[in-house]
């Protein structure tokens, strides 16, 4: 019927005639009228005629236009948007400082050597002497003690020279003696008159006495210091090899126990006591007697704020009569002592006066030692860069502690204090605050330093957090200290500027806008992207792969034309 | 009773206030009496009152002082170091706080205890006298202040921003001895939070100001639970300096927390807290009522005639007495009439007052401490003793509300009512309000009950400080008063402004809270007392706060802008490039489109499955063998 009609398959193409031979064959009256419906509109398909070169060169344009927007203003605009702010950072720079390259600690120590009963020229014959067994004796190049003398006619203007650490006073006297000033630092140094060495002479066993006696005065200062620069990334050279691994361990047992360097601190005093009483004490009158000598001591170095305060029913975390080395960690109450540190910045140190009738016990080994009064035990413990607990035990009854009772506990927190900063504990006072200043200096320049080399490797490791001028300001501000700090070292100022280029380098490093977008997760990016970018790119560049296609074409079948042409 | 007391101040006060069952809690509050008090380093005292309705109010009352020079050397012995750490480094002269919870119910309860000096709206509400020199250094003091405190107390105090921090102007006056107290230098700053939940993290830094630390004496009551529980509780830290006429002067704390409890609700047992009903044979009926008969009951108000003991209500008894306390004052004072039987553990000395209303316990510092009240004996089958002091009536309630509908504009009502038959009050109601609520200040009227017209005659001054967007609250301090036997209405409408959309909070539908309006009553003696605040603080109220509903968005809706406009600009860019790029040919001269040469493909393939089928069904298998063959 319908179907059978035949057709007309002129124009269509090789499948289709496959298909509307398969119609034929079919029986179904559905499909057959389709097929032939098909086959009826490709019958009428037409070329269109030849596009105009002007038109093609139009669309071209058109494309192309569009293409340079997006890429000339729409790409510069969203990376200018979306781009993160970072200053610029001296890496370099930074880097060398927190790796040693860029400053070479170096503690020039001048010593002045008083020996007014020698005459002249057998005291710079000393004095050459005694040099050149000190740099014989000194393997540690950071650290190097200078000899000069003192004119003689001005014995006391020792004062107005600040740079000197220790003045020698050589007196005339029955045998070698050394004896460390202990309110000065002055060493004074006796000889009997035969053992100063004559104008010429090339050795003298004074000399040697004398530059024995400086190493051992300067041992510690130089064995911490040496320990902080290793304990540092500095480079070996600098670096003396001397430090035995015990001695690098109770050095390491020191700097942890210390606090952080502060030009102010702040003590606590706080009386802890588990019942109602005792409800007051003379802190005031016993802080006025046993600790203000030290405080003025130290006040070039720091500063302190005192405050007191009365605790009562406060129990201890541990209910031992006899603490274990366990439960000393545990004792603190934290959860219900009131020992918030104090609010303005200064770093608080606590010490407390628990009233109790515990005690602690010393570990077994100790206990043997002391003869046979079997456990010994100890009243106070020191808390690594927090304070010190005394127990003090009272009769029962006690309701106010009187300035004798504190005595002991307050002399234990004056030598905890100075152990709690850093001080050195060898050597007559004055000459361990001079050291600790200086110990304090070159911790700071390698604090700073190494601050610096975390925030640049920080930078490097993470490309989008941003980096506000402020850390970039503060940077240049530290570096500028950190490299007065370093010509000044040893002296009053150096302390000063490192102390100024750690301050610059902790605020750079904890700058706040620093973290504030630090997490901005891909997925929100792509939300928020997509839903524009998608159906405007598609169409973007379909036409260009389109427009593509048709260049190719093109220029195959000019091709092609031009082969016909040379057949031709 | 009326003691004699130093000046002639505070007897005008007393004046006002000697009939009141409250007296006792009313000289203990006004600083002259504290003046002659602060010999004693610390004092502590809980007063028990209960009231009608079967509720209980618990003051507890705790006041140290510590010498100015002292506090200076920064040797704390009753002075909480924290506190006074945080008040130096803030420059604070005096500072207010105060933590409360719950609605203070005036029309069955009564006049509000300590006259209301010592409570605050509901929420976080703290004002400071600051030492600075300039307003900005006043601003960076506060911040310093609100941000320690916001630590040492776990609250959101942090949030007192500028935005809801205000400079009042006639509403407060400082309660210490300040030698220059009207000098330049004298900031005060009021910062409230009214969205503040006050909970246990609150109460357990109270308790540590403590010298005995809530271990001993009455703080050893304190607890959480009973607390937080309670129908309405304030918990108020006041920092002052008081100078005695004789001695040095000394820096206060006082601490106090009331609460009212219901007797009933706090009597459950805490694993069992559901309420029940009591079967019908334990149920009282009232008989007096005509319906009355053996299956109709009218209950009684039978709670008001409970039995109670401390242990029973908190839970525990007082654990002795804090060693460090005054011995001349009675830790513990309950206000019942004298005709209530009400028993103590052994060893309490019981001391009755003069005034017929109230006695006090002194007892041993070692043991626990309770007391036990009976129910009253009822007389002739219905209750007619009085069993409870009756409630002093308060000089004026007060209540607001908002008005209005729909989510553009809004109106506040404040309803004020004077119950005095013959007294004017006179008083300075203040509102700060969050910037968001724009009010239109030419609305702000007052309306007598009952009359016609306005009366704006009530209010006498107004005090406005216009709300910046995003920096600055409203600040508005009206004087008004209201004659006697009067109710007032002041009202002022306000418009709603839209945030923006990162300042909404996380629950925006909840609605804003807006901070309760501080109402205080001006002493009507203009003349006497000493000056200084003669013409203060005779009685301090707060309203309640509200909830104002601010126009929320969708909070999808950035999204959906996103998603809208990237359709939008895709279509036109699309539409707009395919016209410039494509060319335009006759229907039958372009190529096939892809979609109908794939149909087409589709269709052909189909029929000739189908014809196959139809050709091959009968016999299929031997198609299925002749289609492998193939």
């Amino acid at each position: 019927m319908f179907a059978r009609r035949p057709i007309d398959h002129g124009a269509a193409g090789d499948t289709l005639s496959s298909e509307t031979q398969m119609a034929t064959m079919t029986s179904s009256p559905m499909a057959t009228p389709l097929s032939s419906a098909t086959a009826a509109q490709t019958s009428t398909r037409k070329e269109p005629p030849p596009e105009k070169l002007s038109d093609i060169r139009r669309r071209i344009w058109v494309i192309v236009s569009f293409w340079l927007i997006v890429l000339l203003l729409g790409l510069p605009v969203w990376w200018k948007t979306t781009t993160i702010h970072r200053a610029n950072l001296p890496l370099k720079e930074m880097l060398d400082w927190a790796d040693g390259k860029a400053c070479r600690p170096v503690f020039p120590l001048r010593i002045s050597i008083q020996a007014n009963s020698l005459p002249e020229q057998e005291a710079q014959n000393l004095l050459r002497l005694t040099q050149h067994a000190l740099d014989d004796l000194n393997d540690f190049s950071g650290h190097h003690l200078r000899l000069q003398l003192s004119s003689p006619a001005a014995p006391q203007k020792r004062n107005d020279e600040p740079d000197t650490a220790l003045t020698i006073r050589l007196l005339p006297g029955d045998a070698v003696t050394a004896t460390l000033d202990p309110y000065e630092p002055v060493l004074d140094i006796t000889y009997p008159p035969n053992a100063a060495p004559s104008a010429t002479s090339a050795s003298s066993s004074l000399a040697t006495y004398v530059a024995g006696q400086l190493r051992s005065t300067f041992a510690e200062e130089q064995a911490i210091i040496s320990y902080l620069l290793s304990s540092n990334s500095i480079p070996t050279d600098y670096r003396p090899q001397s430090l035995t691994p015990e001695a690098a361990e109770s050095l390491a047992k020191r700097t942890t126990r210390s606090l952080k360097y502060a030009p102010t601190y702040h003590l606590t005093f706080s009386l802890f006591t588990s019942g109602p009483l005792p409800s007051s004490w003379d802190i005031e009158a016993a802080i006025q007697d046993y600790l203000k000598p030290v405080l003025d001591l130290l006040s070039p170095i720091h500063n302190f704020t005192i405050d007191t305060q009365v605790q009562l029913y406060a129990s201890p975390g541990v209910q031992n009569q006899v603490l274990s080395k366990d439960d000393l960690s545990s004792f603190i109450n934290a959860a219900e002592w009131p020992l918030s540190p104090s609010i303005g910045g200064a770093p608080t140190v606590n010490f407390i006066v628990f009233v109790g009738n515990q005690t602690i016990a010393l570990s077994s080994e100790n206990a043997r030692d002391s003869a046979e009064g079997g456990l010994t035990t100890s009243q106070s413990w020191l808390i690594p860069q927090w304070g010190t607990v005394y127990l003090l035990s009272l009769p029962h009854d006690t309701a106010h502690v009187s300035v004798d009772a504190l005595k002991q506990p307050l002399l234990t927190f004056t030598s905890h204090l100075l152990s709690l900063t850093g001080t050195p504990s060898s050597g007559s006072l004055p000459l361990r605050l001079s050291t600790l200043s200086r110990i304090r200096s070159a911790d700071l320049l390698l604090r700073a330093s190494s601050t610096l080399g975390s925030l640049a490797r920080l930078a490097l490791a993470l490309k989008s957090i941003s980096i506000p001028s402020s850390v970039a300001d503060g940077v240049s501000k530290t570096i500028v200290h950190l490299r007065q700090a370093c010509e000044t070292l040893g002296e009053a100022e150096g302390l000063r500027h490192a102390r100024i280029a750690e301050a610059e380098a902790e605020r750079a490093f904890f700058e706040k806008s620093m973290v504030g977008q630090l997490y901005f997760p891909d997925e929100h990016k792509v939300a928020v992207y997509l839903p524009l970018l998608g159906p405007v790119a598609v169409p973007l560049v379909m036409g260009m792969l389109n427009e593509l296609k048709a260049w190719r074409k093109r220029k195959r079948e000019a091709a092609e034309k031009g082969k016909e042409k040379k057949k031709d | 009773m009326c003691p004699s007391l130093p000046s002639s101040f505070l007897l005008s006060l007393l004046s006002l206030l000697c009939f009141s069952p409250y007296t006792a809690l009313a000289i203990a509050s006004s600083p002259a009496d504290s003046i002659s008090n602060s010999r004693s380093d610390y004092h502590e005292q809980l007063i028990l009152r209960p009231l009608p309705l079967s509720t209980l109010l618990a003051s507890f009352n705790f006041r140290s002082n510590t010498s100015l020079s002292a506090f200076e050397a920064h040797n704390f012995r009753f002075f909480p170091r924290s506190l006074g750490q945080i008040l130096e480094h803030a420059g604070t002269r005096e500072l207010h706080l105060r933590f409360s919870l719950g609605r203070w119910d005036a029309e069955s309860w009564g006049a509000r205890p300590w006259n209301g000096a010592r409570e605050g709206g509901t929420g976080v509400e703290m004002w400071a006298w600051l030492e600075a020199d300039t307003d900005e250094e006043a601003d960076r003091k506060w911040l310093t202040l609100t941000n320690a405190l916001s630590g040492l107390f776990c609250a959101s105090l942090n949030f007192i921003d500028s935005t809801r921090t205000t400079r009042p102007v006639m509403s407060f006056q400082p309660e210490g001895n300040h030698i220059d107290a009207n000098a330049t230098n004298m900031h005060l700053l009021y910062g409230v939070l009214p969205h503040e939940v006050v909970c246990t993290e609150n109460l357990t830094p109270f308790l540590k100001l403590l010298p005995c630390k809530g271990k001993a004496g009455i703080a050893s009551l304190l607890d959480g639970h009973k607390l937080f529980d309670s129908s309405w509780q304030t918990m108020a830290i006041d920092i002052r300096p008081v100078c005695p006429e004789d001695g040095e002067c000394v820096l206060q704390i006082e601490q106090s927390i009331d609460m009212v409890l219901d007797i009933d609700r706090s009597k459950r047992p805490r694993d069992n807290p559901i309420p029940r009903p009591p079967p019908a044979h334990e149920m009282k009926c009232n008989t007096s009522k005509p319906y009355h008969a053996h299956d109709t009951c009218f209950p009684t108000d039978s709670a008001a005639n409970q039995d109670w003991s401390l242990s029973q209500i908190f839970g525990k008894p007082i654990k002795g007495t804090c060693p460090l306390t005054d011995p001349t004052v009675s830790p513990v004072c309950i206000q019942v009439p004298d005709s209530r039987i009400v028993f103590a553990s052994e060893g309490a000395v019981e001391k009755k007052n003069p005034d017929q209303t109230s006695r006090c316990f002194d007892f041993p510092a070692e043991n626990d401490f309770e007391i036990f009240l009976p129910a009253p004996e009822a007389q002739d089958g219905s209750v007619v003793i009085e069993h409870v002091a009756k409630p002093e009536t308060p000089l004026l309630y007060a209540e607001r509300s908002f008005t209005g509908h729909g989510q553009e504009r809004g109106g506040v009502q404040t309803i004020l009512r004077n119950p005095s038959p013959d007294q004017e009050v006179e008083f300075i109601y203040m509102e700060s309000l969050p910037w968001f609520m724009r009010i239109y200040l030419h609305t702000i009227s007052a309306r007598v009950d009952g009359q016609p017209g306005k009366a704006d005659s009530l209010i006498q001054e107004v005090y406005y400080r216009p709300a910046v967007d995003r920096a600055r609250g409203t600040q508005l301090e009206v004087r008004m008063t209201v004659p006697p036997a009067s109710t007032v209405f002041l009202t002022y409408d306000f418009e709603k402004s839209i945030l923006r959309y990162t300042e909404y909070p996380p629950d925006a539908n909840r609605g804003f809270d807006v901070a309760a309006a501080v109402i205080t009553i001006l002493n009507k003696d203009k003349s006497g007392g000493n000056g200084r605040n003669s013409r203060f603080a005779a009685y301090s109220l707060r309203t309640t706060t509200l909830l104002c509903n601010l126009p929320t968005p969708d909070f999808s809706m950035p999204y959906n802008v996103i998603i809208f406009t990237s359709t939008a600009i895709a279509l036109a860019f699309g539409g707009m490039f395919n016209i410039l790029v494509r060319r335009f040919v006759a229907a039958n001269e372009g190529p096939e489109s892809g979609l109908k040469k794939g149909v087409n493909k589709l269709k052909a393939k189909l029929a000739g499955i189908l014809k196959k089928g139809r050709k091959e069904s009968a016999p299929a298998v031997a198609a299925e063998e002749e289609k492998k063959a193939w």
